[in-house]
């Protein structure tokens, strides 16, 4: 394809962007004389170009739209929904050529004249009232658009530069042909990136790729340059320099990377609206946060779930008006996307006002799908119930609810996003409405992830799938590990966790080295809802990983989903946790399905705490905010203002010493200290203890009478015990003291 | 000269006997594996780096060399010594990299030596004898003063033609990694 064609197709996508844009937006404002002209201009574009290129059919029929278009935008015909059903008609005809321009290299056989007759029909009213005097700027610009010979612009009329006749598509550049609406109009512009179009220019993902890389091969290099000139007072400066630019550098390239989720909130307008007419809803139709920033290749892995959803809401969540009325409700329902960023990951909600998920429904629908038993169903509250709606299979024809299932497609919406990292979640009100939640990653490119030792080689193990790990010391292997015939066992809180031994999973032919004469290391994963251990001969730091693709045939082996180059240049393989659970058989049938959901059961209610000590007090730690434990020493540890920090090579962690371990140890000490590294939000804190006891899964508490959860205490190993709060920690500004969200309540009651 | 297959400029640059055009020339990169010399095009060489230590990757194919590092960028190899059916050696290897299907990959060579001008009326395509194996890797020989360059095909070197070969005779040694 030669780069005029290419130019094309990419102006006249976005074009037909914009005017499905517009259309939908002309719905709710018919007369709308700035919405028509941009609409008639993506067609006018797009037939401008044809002719210089020779696309016969595309010419023909974005002719005939233009003709239309013309006599809207000329006020001789009302906007109508008829007319915007065709015009949207229309839009889909125009894409489905480009496409078959772009794939197949030309425009593909299929017949347009029956939708050609149709246009020419709808502008025929306006043909017969010909003469029919409009409004004053309409005609202003008729008299400009209606001469195709060039006329130079006259200066009293900006109008007449929106319809000058199109120059070659190539010097049609996406800034001018957004600019121009801008001027053609005094009225303040309704497409917000208007202003923006200027400042902003394309360029190719691969050359951004490109720039990624070199940005990782220079990180790479600052850190060889760092740990050579460590040794020189001199060169320390500079290379802290160096070092500085290059956390900048990689940083400006990711934000390049990143686009604004209206691109694919964009597409919304048009769903909803052909939805709804499908199914005879009636819905409004609110964004927000559309200008929140995402990585383009999720935006692109988003882009269907987020689809699936609005489907479902439509479908199954709103109701037709009359019953809606029946209810009590507005008869429109309203449907609402919001996309916000939290900490690294962004938030998409589908919200709709409908008539939620029958979980009562759901949970005989479990039952006679055989996937749970009517016991162990009726010890499930809703969020579980809710949660298998995701499993494979549930859905599609079930009547879960009036309609038809609820949860068509919901655990595509599941899989695709956790394939990229994310999650999904559900919240349902019967009567009040569903809330779908989509939690993205911020990137793709970067994943933390702990590096872990085997085979003498190091892997990469995402930090996503990891909930902890178990340390087994040499000589405790034998007693630690059972074995149920082939099948090695780990009992974890009193739990049976099936280990997999990366070593031998690698490398099947060597013989099982002796399990106990080395420490070993679970890490306890959870990939696809599955639960396991692998066993790892040793742990190395955990490590910001910038993820490469693997050759197509390292991928076939079904392990690896990508290789890092580690800090140390070297290079390291990114495991699957998800196929490492199915190489090893540790894939679940239909029937133990259950199982998991039951084990979540109990999670749920019973949240998992790292229990600590701190001088004789015992405290607990929520185990999912936990990211490491420390152990270093005491001159590792600085004081800043009047705060204890610890200097992580890159990085400051602000210390809480609440137990006052710190300033109880002799100044200059070498002995031990033990930091708990714990993360919330977008911070890290590290916690000094004395001890760490055990991980524990501990329940709810209740104000006696009052039947509301008490904050900040529970139930672990049968005493209360202190939640640590870190909400009140303040961020390393050198003022204040550091405080800890101490319960009063705080001490360990017998 | 055996496959028709070939793209056009190798076939007319490597045009055997009607030597219509004696004098057409041909830049080699020679590379060392084992005791042998072969020659690679320089055209499909884009760079040649020295003393490696792939990354080995468990569970790979046997004629995956491992992992290396690239300007940024992670690139699979082929280890020409698995190819060739010579026992892996204990050196650094150097790699040149190639440009392939699914992407650049390197191969992995025992050592790279001096580029070489060779003349197209030198050149005899693969003889009859060769095994099974060879045939498919060598694309014909340069008769140069007392020696021999054989060439390597770079387009077979691929590690995903490789893996398609692999597929198609099952019948092929069990990969010993």
């Amino acid at each position: 394809m030669d780069d005029l064609t290419r130019e094309f197709l990419i102006e006249s996508q976005e074009g037909l962007d914009r005017m499905e844009r517009c259309l939908t937006e002309l719905e709710q404002s018919p007369q709308d004389a700035m919405l028509l002209a941009e609409i008639f201009r993506s067609v006018h574009t797009i037939k401008g170009a044809t002719g210089f290129l020779g696309f016969g059919r595309l010419e023909k029929l974005a002719h005939s739209g233009e003709n239309l278009l013309g006599a809207l935008r000329d006020g001789k015909l009302p906007a109508d929904a008829r007319i915007i059903t065709v015009l949207l008609k229309l839009l889909d005809a125009l894409r489905g050529i480009l496409k078959a321009i772009e794939t197949e290299a030309g425009e593909g056989a299929g017949d347009d004249s029956k939708l050609i007759a149709q246009l020419d029909r709808l502008q025929a009213p306006a043909l017969a009232a010909a003469r029919q005097p409009a409004h004053a700027l309409a005609g202003a610009r008729r008299k400009h658009k209606a001469q195709p010979v060039p006329s130079a612009p006259a200066p009293d009329s900006a109008a007449a530069s929106a319809s000058e006749p199109s120059p070659p598509p190539v010097a049609f550049s996406s800034a001018a042909g957004q600019a121009l609406p801008a001027q053609a109009d005094a009225a303040p512009p309704h497409t917000p990136s208007q202003g923006t179009a200027e400042s902003t220019l394309r360029v190719d993902v691969a050359l951004l790729n490109r720039m990624m890389n070199l940005v990782g091969e220079l990180v790479l290099a600052r850190n060889q340059v760092l740990q050579a000139t460590a040794a020189d007072a001199r060169m320390t400066a500079l290379s802290r320099r160096l070092d500085m630019v290059t956390a900048d550098l990689r940083e400006a390239v990711m934000k390049a990377r990143l686009q604004p989720v209206s691109y694919i909130f964009s597409k919304i307008p048009r769903a909803v609206r052909d939805l709804s007419q499908e199914l005879g809803r009636r819905v409004r139709l609110e964004m927000e946060g559309q200008e929140t920033e995402l990585d383009k290749s999720l935006l692109e892995a988003v882009k269907d779930p987020l689809t699936h959803a609005v489907r479902n809401a439509l479908d199954h969540g709103i109701e037709p008006p009359a019953e809606r009325e029946a209810a009590g409700k507005n008869p429109e329902g309203t449907l609402r996307l919001r996309a916000l960023q939290e900490g690294s990951y962004v938030l998409i909600e589908v919200t709709d006002d409908g008539a939620g998920i029958a979980v009562e429904k759901v949970r005989s629908r479990a039952i006679e799908r055989g996937l749970l038993t009517p016991d162990r169903a009726a010890l499930l509250s809703e969020r579980e119930l809710l949660r298998l709606l995701f499993l494979p299979g549930f859905s599609t024809a079930a009547s879960v609810t009036r309609v038809s299932g609820r949860g068509v497609g919901m655990d595509v919406v599941h899989t695709n996003v956790e394939r990229i990292g994310g999650k999904v979640e559900i919240e349902s009100r019967p009567g009040h409405g569903t809330t779908l939640r989509l939690r993205i990653p911020l990137t793709l490119a970067i994943v933390p992830a702990l590096i872990v030792r085997s085979l003498d080689q190091s892997f990469a193990l995402p930090q996503a799938a990891l909930s902890e790990l178990v340390h087994i010391p040499h000589g405790q292997a034998a007693t630690a590990i059972r074995w149920m015939q082939n099948a090695p066992l780990y009992r974890l809180r009193g739990k049976l966790l099936p280990l997999v031994f990366l070593d031998r999973l690698l490398a099947p032919g060597c013989a099982p080295a002796p399990a106990s004469d080395r420490d070993r290391f679970i890490a306890v994963l959870n990939a696809d809802g599955r639960r396991f251990g692998l066993v790892v001969d040793g742990l190395a730091d955990p490590e910001e990983i910038v993820v490469k693709p693997l050759s197509p045939v390292l991928k076939g082996i079904g392990l690896y989903s990508g290789a890092t180059v580690l800090g140390n240049a070297d290079l390291a393989l990114i495991l699957d946790p998800g196929s490492i659970a199915l190489k090893a058989g540790l894939a679940l049938g239909a029937e133990e399905d259950a199982a998991p959901a039951d084990e979540d059961a109990g999670s749920a209610a019973k949240l998992e705490y790292l229990l600590v000590e701190t001088s004789g007090r015992r405290a607990a730690v929520p185990l999912d905010e936990v990211l490491r434990i420390e152990q270093l020493p005491l001159s590792r540890i600085e004081i800043v203002g009047r705060r204890p920090v610890l200097n992580l090579g890159s990085q400051l962690l602000p210390l809480v010493d609440s137990g006052g371990i710190l300033s109880s140890a002799p100044a200059g000490s070498h002995a031990p200290v033990i930091v708990v590294v714990c993360r919330k939000g977008n911070r890290q804190i590290g916690m000094v203890v004395s001890q760490v006891l055990d991980a524990a899964a501990g329940g709810r508490l209740s104000l006696a009478g009052a039947g509301i959860p008490a904050g900040g205490i529970t139930l672990l190993d049968e005493r209360v015990t202190a939640v640590v709060g870190f909400g009140s920690v303040p961020a390393l500004a050198f003022t204040g003291e550091a405080s800890l969200d101490w319960n009063p309540v705080a001490e360990v009651l017998p | 000269m055996s496959a028709p297959d070939r793209d056009a400029p190798n076939s007319r640059t490597l045009a055997s006997s009607s030597d219509e055009n004696a004098a057409v020339l041909e830049e080699v990169c020679s590379v060392r594996v084992g005791e042998s010399l072969f020659g690679v095009p320089i055209r499909h060489i884009y760079e040649i780096v020295g003393g490696t230590r792939p990354r080995p990757v468990p569970l790979a194919p046997g004629f995956i060399g491992g992992l290396v590092h690239y300007r940024g960028d992670v690139l699979t190899t082929v280890d020409l010594r698995h190819l060739l059916g010579l026992p892996p050696s204990a050196g650094a290897p150097d790699f040149l990299v190639m440009s392939g299907q699914g992407g650049n990959f390197g191969l992995l060579v025992d050592a790279v030596g001096e580029v070489l001008t060779v003349s197209a009326s030198d050149y005899e395509p693969n003889p009859s004898i060769l095994d099974e194996r060879s045939r498919v890797l060598l694309a014909g020989a340069y008769k140069l003063n007392g020696n021999l360059l054989v060439m390597l095909d770079p387009e077979r070197l691929d590690p995903l033609r490789l893996e398609a070969a692999q597929a198609q005779q099952p019948q092929g040694k069990p990969a010993n990694q």
